[in-house]
């Protein structure tokens, strides 16, 4: 009952210091901190002094300037550390004398590794199975599919997808989002690297789903298991995707193994998370209804609380499904091979038209996969079957199946005895010419010399030796010491303490490593996509969120971005820009807005109609509607805006090291290609320590929202 | 079990001890003699919060009020040293304010709340010495709650949602389909068992909600504040749905409210709480013709008590003169039906018990009921 208790408490606080009338809410908090710190400690309840023993004058300097009061402490010791660490170590970049060598045990280790795959016991007898395992199962369902034959492909994708989506106007469009999707891979030529994906998506997949239904499970019904996985998925969930694959490649090699077990990492912490998420978030009432006739734990489980959480289990598979995607495509890197892999080789010798020859069924499968798993989400929340009449009722159940199964047994196997197994060469329609030619004539008239405007080239130059050259020597040639304590403050500022120490501890930890210059070139790259981000996002999602038919427009365009890998969007922006560090924050700018506009219009739409009206009422303007009512009352949205616009920029800009933005990415694309494992992990392992120090300065701790 | 005549905490002693020369009280205590109690409750305490456990032991700390002892100790005793007895058959309400302990209390009796410490006694077995399995089996077959909120399992249609009970007990699916049919039929859902509860309006969801309790045949039904959620009219039709099954199945009910109008309404008797604690145990005549302190004076002001009162509160002794003539009522009859006797006929009624008469209501002792000054009637009715 503590929490009864502290809000009792905190109730009787605000009781005794009443805000002045019509003080906005807002206000209050600040108000009566302004007045704790005045009064005398014994008003505080229990007696207990709640003020630190400061000197009179200084409180009474610090009273309603709350931002300046928690800062004291963590400033009085910069004030006393500082100047030591400066006259110890100097001022410049990271100190030598604090950088470990990491490098060299890691090669070391790679070595080792190399040495004796073939006669340690943990990897004949474990990994090894596991591998071996993960290599036959892709082999098997990639036989199968192509053993299938395109057209049987079809028509069981079709099919199911009618399935799942109903009778009804809704399950004939999911089944033609599934026809159409099908047919352009094959008629792009990409049938049999589709397939590959494909398979490798299918047994990854179905491990995550099962493996993140057992976590979630756990999670769900042990609070101590939580404690412990809560934190863990926390920290995969900022990790770029980028960082999973050099550990397993340094274990399984390059190849299909640490590709698939890399998606499988990557993509369980959604289902896991939303499993567990559903399991508690089950209606109290109805759990004690069901306590209250008898039922065992088991009979709970079963019959009450997974049925409940099935729309959230539904959501976790289709977010399962999509980060798998994503990831299965950058694993190309590792040897998925697959659609991911024609992407990279394409955009190695910067082929945007094979590229999109190959991008373009990547996207086609997100859409697919999307539509399908979430109207099977749709289905779920409404209820699905209920009342089924007429031909729907026909339609119902097991009888559904059936007819599903009789339809393909009908079409497929006369349909293979016709037409041979693999696509058709006259089916294949070769894009990758037209659209180099529509490249190479945007080159020649768009990307420079257009007059006044410049051109997209020019300004990703300009943009590059303008904005992110000298942001990258500003911060390298800050002191270092005054990037920890930056880290530290903002740390302090967001989350308090705890926040303030993960901060600091990673961005020192980076320096320790011995990649301190690389690392703010990233974060150059990151800190200006994250500005760029926020400034678009934030003004489309005020747009969107006061014009409706922005809104309505923006949606279905944030469905399809929300879903593309982060592959995917390298493909234009190398057209436009050319590759570059400019080109990568372009990508991580796009990549990043869709989620930026949808928190920011969601924080906006959520602000209180009735505070609005007020304020409508009292003759505000829309400029003063937006800046007084919304943008205040939806700071705790906007400050979610940030940490994920934060955490998404920085995973693409790591990406862009295949599209040549240097950096930490370049090093991991580097280390993967040359099995240079210590350069790659050292920058992998950065990359993770600066998504941390970024996401905990700028999280905002949850129970102050 | 001691009988609750010599039970020194028997809360009808406890609370009420000026009114046991009550007819009324005499009888259920009599009743109560005759079979024994289906819940009999004694010292039950309910303490949420560090070490609870000390507190109803803790003479000092147990004395003292709510806000203090969540001061001195971080706890709040939701129930403190309620005893009562529910009898074989009879309605049995808890009715109180929101936050007075009742909920808690009835979650205590099946012990989805497990009580601090007092004794509990379900057709003389000792509920908290019951081990997992029993309770279980307890819950499944003997006592069924409806709930305020009807905990409804959304993705099961009405008829799942009523066999669900019977599911539990392991019931095969035919047999459980055809008495979940039954019990649909019987609280008036024909022709919805195939809806889910999501399509339903709030009175027909706590409809499936009894139909549920029902469905399991239990000894008990435990209501928690059924009705609150639903619309006065509707609610009105639900409380003459129980009036209605419990006159004909003549189950016994602990019905919890925080209506005085709902209790007064459907209550054998009544058990007043605040703070956790039952201030007074009665009928509903009992509760408004003789409230034991300010608080429950308070309470009942407002009731129209021609209509709980019945005339023995309002008869007098007959007087040697008076001859036997004038309208006859029955002792269980309400004042107000005494009154449009009295005001047809211009003369005082007889009260007639098996051809005996009991006494005499006149003008003056009814008006004298209604203004709520029946005092210093009462004993001449011994």
């Amino acid at each position: 009952m503590s929490t009864a208790t502290d809000s009792a408490r905190s109730g009787k606080r605000t009781e005794k210091r009443t805000a002045p009338a019509g003080a906005r809410p807002g206000a209050r908090a600040t108000t009566w901190r302004g007045t704790d710190s005045a009064s005398p400690p014994a008003r505080t309840p229990h007696g207990r002094a709640e003020t630190p023993a400061a000197p009179n004058r200084l409180r009474t300097a610090l009273a309603g300037r709350p931002v300046l009061r928690r800062l004291l402490p963590l400033l009085a010791a910069a004030l006393v550390l500082v100047p030591v660490a400066a006259a110890l170590w100097g001022s410049g970049g990271w100190p030598q004398q604090l950088a470990v060598d990491v490098k060299t045990p890691l090669d070391d280790a790679y070595d080792w590794v190399v040495d004796h795959r073939e006669t340690n016991p943990v990897f004949l007898y474990f990994l090894l199975h596991l591998s071996n395992w993960a290599e036959i199962s892709v082999d098997a369902v990639t036989g199968f599919l192509l053993q299938l034959g395109w057209l049987g492909v079809i028509t069981a994708a079709v099919l199911l997808a009618w399935r799942i989506g109903g009778a009804g106007l809704r399950g004939l469009r999911t089944a033609a989002v599934a026809l159409a999707a099908f047919a352009v891979c094959g008629v792009l030529g990409m049938w049999e690297a589709t397939m590959e994906t494909l398979a490798l998506m299918a047994v990854a997949v179905s491990v995550s789903v099962v493996a993140g239904l057992v976590l979630g499970l756990a999670a769900g019904l042990s609070d101590r298991f939580d404690r412990v996985l809560r934190p863990v998925l926390d920290t995969m969930q900022i990790m770029p995707a980028f960082a999973y694959l050099l550990p397993l490649v340094l274990l399984f090699q390059i190849g299909v193994p640490a590709a698939l077990i890399a998606t499988v990492v990557y993509a369980v912490p959604p289902m896991a998370r939303l499993t567990s998420l559903g399991l508690r978030g089950a209606d109290p009432g109805v759990l004690e209804a069901v306590r209250s006739l008898g039922a065992g734990p088991v009979q709970r489980l079963v019959t009450a609380r997974l049925p409940l959480a099935r729309k959230e289990i539904l959501l976790g598979l289709n977010q399962t499904i999509m980060m798998a995607l994503s990831m299965v495509t950058i694993a190309s890197v590792v040897g998925a091979g697959g659609l991911g892999e024609e992407v990279f080789s394409a955009l190695s010798t910067v082929d945007v038209g094979n590229a999109l020859a190959a991008g373009i069924p990547i996207v086609l499968l997100a859409v697919w996969l999307d539509r399908t798993t979430a109207v099977a989400g749709q289905r779920v929340a409404e209820g699905a079957d209920h009342e089924a009449t007429g031909v729907r009722k026909v339609l119902h159940g097991r009888r559904a199946w059936a007819l599903v199964a009789a339809a393909f047994a009908v079409i497929v196997p006369p349909g293979r005895r016709f037409l041979v197994e693999e696509w058709p060469e006259l089916w294949v329609v070769d894009i990758a010419r037209p659209v180099n030619e529509a490249v190479q004539w945007f080159t020649a008239h768009l990307a420079t010399g257009v007059p006044v405007v410049g051109g997209t080239r020019v300004w990703a130059d300009g943009f590059t030796t303008g904005v992110l050259s000298p942001l990258r020597d500003g911060l390298q040639a800050m002191p270092w010491w005054s990037l920890v304590l930056l880290a530290a403050v903002l740390g302090l500022l967001a989350g308090g303490w705890k926040a303030m120490c993960t901060a600091a501890a990673a961005l020192a930890l980076i320096g320790v490593i011995g990649v301190w210059d690389k690392s703010l070139d990233t974060l150059s790259q990151a800190l200006a996509g994250v500005v760029l981000t926020l400034v678009l996002g934030f003004a489309i999602g005020v747009l969107a969120a006061r014009v409706g038919w922005v809104d309505r427009a923006l949606r279905p365009v944030l469905d399809v971005l929300q879903t593309l890998p982060q592959f995917i969007y390298l493909i234009p922006v190398v057209a436009l820009f050319n590759v570059g560090r400019a080109a990568a924050v372009a990508a991580a700018v796009l990549y990043a807005l869709p989620a930026v506009v949808r928190i920011t219009v969601q924080g906006l739409r959520q602000v209180d109609a009735g505070t609005l009206e007020a304020s409508r009422s009292l003759g505000a303007s829309t400029l003063q509607q937006i800046r007084q009512v919304q943008l205040p009352l939806a700071r705790p949205a906007l400050m979610l805006a940030l940490n994920q616009g934060v955490v998404l920029v920085l995973a693409m800009v790591v990406v862009g090291g295949f599209v040549g933005s240097g950096a930490l990415g370049y090093d991991v694309v580097f280390g993967l290609q040359k099995s240079e494992l210590g350069t790659g992990l050292a920058a992998g392992v950065a990359i993770v320590l600066l998504g941390v120090a970024l996401d905990r300065a700028t999280q905002r701790r949850p129970d102050r929202a | 079990m001691n009988s609750p005549t010599h039970d020194p905490t028997n809360p009808e002693h406890m609370t009420n001890p000026e009114h046991m020369t009550n007819p009324e009280h005499m009888m259920s205590n009599d009743r109560s003699a005759a079979a024994a109690p289906v819940f009999s409750v004694r010292d039950l305490w309910k303490v949420f919060g560090p070490k609870a456990g000390h507190v109803p032991g803790d003479r000092e700390l147990a004395a003292l009020p709510q806000a203090e002892l969540r001061e001195r100790t971080g706890c709040t005793a939701a129930v403190r040293g309620v005893s009562f007895d529910v009898h074989r058959g009879e309605v049995f309400v808890v009715m109180g304010l929101s936050g007075s302990g009742k909920s808690t209390l009835v979650r205590c009796l099946t012990r989805l709340i497990e009580p601090t410490s007092g004794t509990l006694e379900f057709d003389g077995d000792d509920l908290l010495a019951m081990d997992k399995d029993k309770l279980r089996e307890l819950r499944r077959r003997r006592a069924s709650m409806v709930f305020q909120h009807f905990g409804l399992l959304p993705h099961r249609t009405v008829l799942d949602n009523v066999a669900y009970g019977l599911e539990i007990q392991g019931v095969g699916r035919a047999e459980r389909r055809a008495r979940a049919l039954e019990t649909v039929a019987k609280v008036g859902l024909e022709g919805l068992e195939n809806r889910r509860p999501g399509q339903l309006s709030g009175g027909q969801q706590q409809r499936v909600g009894l139909a549920r309790a029902l469905a399991v045949d239990p000894e008990v039904l435990l209501f928690d504040e059924p009705f609150s959620a639903l619309d006065p009219l509707i609610r009105r039709d639900m409380q003459e749905e129980v009036i209605r099954l419990h006159r004909e199945e003549g189950r016994t009910m602990v019905f919890i409210t925080h209506d005085l109008g709902e209790a007064l309404r459907i209550g054998d008797r009544i058990a007043l709480m605040r703070d956790g604690e039952v201030v007074q145990i009665g009928t509903p005549e009992e509760i408004v013709g003789s409230p034991a302190d300010a608080y429950v004076r308070d309470f009942v002001r407002d009731v129209p008590r021609e209509q709980v009162m019945t005339v023995r509160r309002a008869m007098r002794p007959v007087a040697a003169t008076e001859d036997a003539t004038g309208p006859v009522v029955a002792p269980t009859a309400t004042v107000a039906e005494a009154v449009e006797a009295v005001a047809r006929t211009g003369a005082p009624a007889r009260v007639m018990e098996n051809g005996r008469c009991l006494g005499v209501v006149d003008q003056d002792g009814l008006l004298r009921v209604i203004a709520g000054l029946g005092a210093g009637r009462e004993e001449v009715a011994a």
